[in-house]
């Protein structure tokens, strides 16, 4: 295991046991492959740290990940900067309100949060 | 949930999908040790109650919007995924801290055994479930 995963397990902070998770390119191999997401305007409801997003980034048109842990999408965003990808935005918000208008989008990702 | 899985349909494209994909509480998870060719199961870890009632009321506010035909359901399946530990003192520690299995794994192998083996890698082996759901027409 990493020295990063290892320091940080069991410790509950979502943006960093996200790193104990599949790989977002195996997970979704699992469900079916890119053609789920490829050029699909897509939302990863409760996307932590953003690691899922940003590993979909590739596949679709637009991703949007929204987190109620500021904290969480604060690391989320520098990973995006990091990693110089265009087409991820990240927001704090909850599930319950959507900052969406009605049919904005093609896929919603629940990764691991319902 | 369910309130948040109306937002979720309201915010979809007619036709849009949900993909829920969680650990799978349903079958148990264990705890083996990684060998040359393989791995040898060493325990069998449960999910802790607390969280087998949070996936049960997962299970039901899906059903609920299936039953409120916001959705109707695509697919659905299971796959497997390991958590990689360098020692078997790492991986108990994990089960110590960690909230989604209980604390402790139920040993298949004898003391001796595990002493043995303590120092080499071990991995947690779990089922992950996923439920694709297609928005019906509004």
């Amino acid at each position: 295991m990493s020295g990063d995963a290892e320091s940080h397990v069991g410790r509950h902070v979502p943006a960093l046991s996200s790193t104990l998770r599949p790989r977002p390119v195996d997970e979704l191999r699992e469900w079916g492959g890119a053609e789920l997401v490829r050029g699909k305007r897509v939302l990863d409801l409760g996307c932590g740290d953003g690691r899922f997003a940003l590993g979909v980034a590739a596949f679709a048109s637009t991703v949007e990940g929204l987190d109620p842990d500021a904290e969480a999408i604060a690391a989320a965003k520098k990973a995006a900067r990091k990693s110089g990808v265009r087409n991820v935005r990240f927001a704090v918000g909850a599930a319950q309100r959507l900052p969406y208008p009605d049919g904005a989008l093609d896929v919603v990702i629940l990764s691991w949060t319902l | 949930m369910v309130d948040a899985l109306r937002e979720v349909h309201r915010v979809l494209a007619p036709r849009g999908i949900v993909i829920d994909a969680r650990p799978d509480s349903r079958v148990l998870a264990y705890a083996e040790r990684r060998k040359v060719r393989g791995f040898q199961r060493f325990g069998e870890v449960k999910t802790s109650s607390v969280e087998l009632a949070s996936d049960r009321a997962s299970d039901r506010a899906i059903a609920r919007v299936v039953r409120e035909r916001l959705f109707r359901r695509r697919r659905h399946g299971r796959f497997w995924h390991r958590v990689p530990f360098e020692s078997l003192a790492d991986l108990r520690h994990y089960l110590w801290e960690h909230l989604r299995f209980v604390h402790r794994a139920s040993w298949v192998v004898d003391v001796a055994m595990r002493k043995r083996y303590a120092n080499e890698e071990f991995v947690i082996r779990r089922a992950v479930r996923y439920e694709i759901l297609e928005t019906k027409r509004r």
